[in-house]
């Protein structure tokens, strides 16, 4: 299937490091980290859902 | 008399208006010159017309380029902190970043969506709307700090202060309509030469662009007579006549109701006539030190049962936002009440109650319907009286008129008895919008609504009981009222859950003409004067007693969190719904009742995705993903605290509070680096965010191809390796509840 990204694969630390450490820079597009390296473990894995942004405040008491 | 076709005439409605169907002015305004003589009249709808324009591969590709000129992301990356007054361009530059690429590719596609019978289909229509209001964000971006949104424009200029909007008539950087207009409608009107142009302001959303539109044809066709005339200028439109430059973008405003009054700019001006004769007009005589504003006593208006049925020809029906026509059809003009203390309608309508026959708007509506081939209508009315409450749904019972319908109502106990009810469904009215305002005694007597909670209960239970899907007009900051009133407002509204599908919220805005604005010692409140807006026309207040203004904002922030959670309609996405009111309306209209669309709105809600952690988990097509330097969810987040709120232009009255933005800006803290990544969800239309190590996973898992290759990566049994792959999972299954992975076939 095909793929499509804006970023390229961020760039692997050279020894995974908790999400803290990362903090503050922004990551270098570079390669994928080769996925035997990665400790899963000890990655900062959090998504978070953007709430619907389209506020009700917003709307006209005259639209249709 | 028939005029010969050498004297063409205009009309236009600029930007921004109505998204799902045509404003009614314009079809009133062409059906009477038509019947005048004047047979050579064009109508535009220049809204629709821009959306549409905006809304396309070619226009989102160049929106998004401009914003890496204007906004470019690097410019973000080499600073420390981001202060309070750069997130908002940080935002534009970040969604724009991430998005404009999925949106471009999939915008004809959401509007095919919207425009056809699978709007009806929530699964792709709140993906498509939401495809079309990320496409408007992007146009934003590229005229940031101007937004345009499918209900409100505003841009970084006051429209409340003249100087400023003349301004803005000439700034192509925050104007969006400039260029619209030099390239997309110069040429036609070139082409027409116009005797007259029209325009049709109904909201300060449409000043600016109706200004820059009468400026670029005043230059380019002085012959052209260019005058304007609807709601907002009725309110406004003697101030803008007495401002310096206004010359420039008009030769003159209708005021009040406009059909006799351009019916007779026209003859004069083809007949080379002096304008003096002209009622409801001003209008510029002379030019330069010479000119002189010159106001003309009123026309008097119409007889609404003569009136023509509007003519909608040529307005460009396939592009409105709506999977089936619905057309809008004034019952009356004017209030029969008459009464409310913070309605200002007879300004923008001009004094006085006309109503039409229900045997005329039966006539009227049929003709509309084999004319446009249309079923659904929205009659335009602020309340209909008693009588034609029966009347009305009776002759369209009896003329088999075969149409469904909505519109504003007031609380009229016996007229919606249950029998009354049943009888307006029977006619096809699907939805009733009535003026609540609120559940407080005190406050409905002030406010002299002439109503009582029994009536209001009584009302709504015959109007849901027969069918009607109930709606109630809400007001929140009525001066005096307390929290604890607010607050026992929106306890009565969770009663009347199950029975009212939809509130209409609004905070309480003091205009110029209201009753509250000229005998504030009534209310007990002083009204507050911005020096130097010469076309101010919403005033800020004090008050004696109950809730400040701001305290009314935060408190419709409460109310409206609030009813986001009993309204179906108002959960979650589901809002979409009532955003665009008449999409709802036809799916009543199609036969899906109020209770059956509320279940679904419902289960919708708290319908939960697929979870799981499969191995043959892989990245959805339409992923895209932005590194940022700052963290965009406490963007956000500053920018909807109440200070960051206070500094854009107010949504109703556009106006800007004084200082807001230089007390956000010493009140809200800046953010300090944090790296995250904004992920764009090309087929949901939907932004999510990850750190870096879940973007640096998320492109180990495109390699891999599916989850199962990583999988394979984690040797579990070694040391570490249960807590690894138990983290991969639980990551996995988060991508998978957000729909950002997809079961594939497995390896």
């Amino acid at each position: 299937m095909k793929q499509e990204k804006t970023t390229a694969p961020a760039e692997a630390p050279a020894s995974p490091a908790p999400s803290k450490a990362q903090q503050g820079k922004v990551e270098t597009p570079g390669k994928a980290q080769p996925v035997d390296l990665i400790d899963y473990a000890k990655l900062d894995l959090g998504v978070e859902k953007v709430d619907e942004r389209i506020s009700p405040s917003e709307t006209n008491v005259f639209d249709k | 008399m028939t005029i010969p076709r050498d004297f063409p005439v205009s009309l236009a409605f600029p930007p921004q208006g109505h998204f799902t169907q045509p404003y009614l002015a314009l079809p009133c305004l062409k059906a009477w010159l038509e019947t005048g003589g004047f047979r050579d009249v064009e109508q535009l709808d220049l809204s629709i017309e821009a959306y549409d324009h905006f809304l396309s591969p070619s226009y989102l590709e160049r929106a998004a380029t401009r914003v890496r000129e204007r906004l470019p992301l690097a410019e973000f990356e080499e600073r420390d902190e981001l202060p309070y007054r750069d997130m908002a361009a940080f935002r534009a530059a970040a969604e724009t970043a991430v998005s404009a690429a999925e949106v471009a590719r999939r915008v004809e596609q959401a509007k095919r969506i919207v425009r056809g019978p699978e709007s009806f289909d929530p699964d792709l229509y709140i993906p498509a709307m939401r495809t079309l209001y990320q496409g408007l964000r992007i146009v934003s971006a590229a005229h940031f700090p101007a937004s345009l949104t499918p209900h409100n424009f505003t841009t970084g200029y006051s429209i409340d202060r003249s100087s400023e909007v003349l301004r803005a008539t000439l700034d192509g950087d925050q104007n969006p309509f400039l260029a619209f207009f030099q390239n997309q409608v110069m040429p036609r009107l070139l082409a027409r030469r116009p005797r007259v142009l029209g325009l049709s302001v109904i909201y300060g959303s449409q000043l600016i662009p109706a200004l820059t539109l009468g400026r670029m044809v005043k230059a380019a066709l002085p012959e052209c007579h260019i005058t304007a005339g609807g709601g907002f200028l009725a309110y406004i439109g003697e101030k803008l006549m007495n401002a310096a430059g206004v010359e420039e973008c008009l030769d003159s405003i209708i005021f009040h109701e406009g059909e006799a009054p351009l019916l007779a700019l026209c003859e004069a001006l083809r007949a080379g006539h002096d304008l003096a004769d002209v009622g409801s007009l001003t209008w510029f005589e002379g030019r330069g030190a010479e000119r002189r504003t010159r106001v003309n006593p009123p026309a008097h208006p119409v007889c609404l049962e003569d009136a023509p049925a509007p003519n909608f020809d040529g307005l460009p029906l396939d592009k409105y936002f709506s999977s089936e026509l619905a057309l809008p059809y004034d019952l009356n003009r004017g209030c029969y009440f008459g009464e409310c203390t913070f309605c200002t309608l007879p300004t923008v309508i001009g004094p006085g109650y006309r109503t039409r026959s229900a045997t005329r708007i039966v006539d009227h509506v049929v003709e509309l319907k084999q004319r446009y081939q249309c079923s659904h209508f929205s009659f335009v009315t602020d309340c209909m009286p008693p009588g034609m409450i029966a009347d009305l749904p009776q002759e369209l019972i009896a003329r088999e008129a075969d149409i469904k319908w909505w519109c504003d109502a007031r609380i009229e106990r016996k007229a919606y008895d249950e029998g009354g009810a049943r009888l307006l469904y029977e006619s096809g009215c699907r939805k009733l919008l009535f003026g609540f305002e609120t559940a407080t005694p005190r406050l409905l007597k002030m406010m002299k609504k002439g109503q009582s909670l029994d009536a209001v209960s009584a009302v709504a239970r015959s109007c849901n009981d027969a069918g009607i899907s109930v709606t109630f007009y809400c007001m929140v900051g009525f001066p005096s009222e307390t929290r604890e009133e607010a607050r026992a407002t929106l306890q009565f509204l969770r009663d009347m859950a199950g029975i009212v599908r939809e509130v209409s919220l609004q905070t309480f805005h003091i205009d110029e003409v209201a009753q509250t604005y000229r005998e504030p010692e009534k209310f007990g409140i002083q009204i507050l004067d911005d020096e130097g807006a010469d076309l101010q026309l919403y005033h800020d207040y004090t008050s004696e007693s109950g809730m400040t203004q701001e305290e009314a904002a935060e408190m419709f922030e409460e109310l409206m969190a609030g009813m986001r959670e009993f309204l179906p309609l108002f959960a979650g996405d589901n809002i979409l719904y009532f955003m665009q009111k008449s999409h709802y309306f036809l799916h009543l209209a199609r036969g899906t009742t109020p209770d059956e669309f509320a279940r679904q709105c419902f289960e919708r809600a708290e319908r939960s995705m697929p979870a799981g952690a499969h191995g043959s988990l892989a990245v959805r097509a339409g992923v895209r993903t932005q590194a940022l330097p700052f963290d965009y969810q406490a963007v956000l987040e500053t920018l909807a605290s109440p200070l960051a709120q206070a500094a854009r232009p107010d949504f109703l009255t556009g106006r800007f509070v004084t200082s807001a933005e230089d007390q956000a800006a010493a009140r809200l803290a800046p953010l300090g680096r944090e790296a995250r990544v904004l992920v764009y969800h090309g087929a949901q239309a939907e932004f999510m965010t990850l750190r870096p190590d879940g973007l640096m996973v998320l492109e180990a898992l495109r390699a891999a191809g599916n989850l199962a290759g990583l999988q394979a990566g984690i040797d579990s049994e070694g040391p570490g390796g249960r807590g690894a792959r138990l983290a991969l999972d639980n990551f996995a299954g988060d991508l998978h509840r957000l729909g950002l992975v997809e079961m594939g076939s497995p390896n």
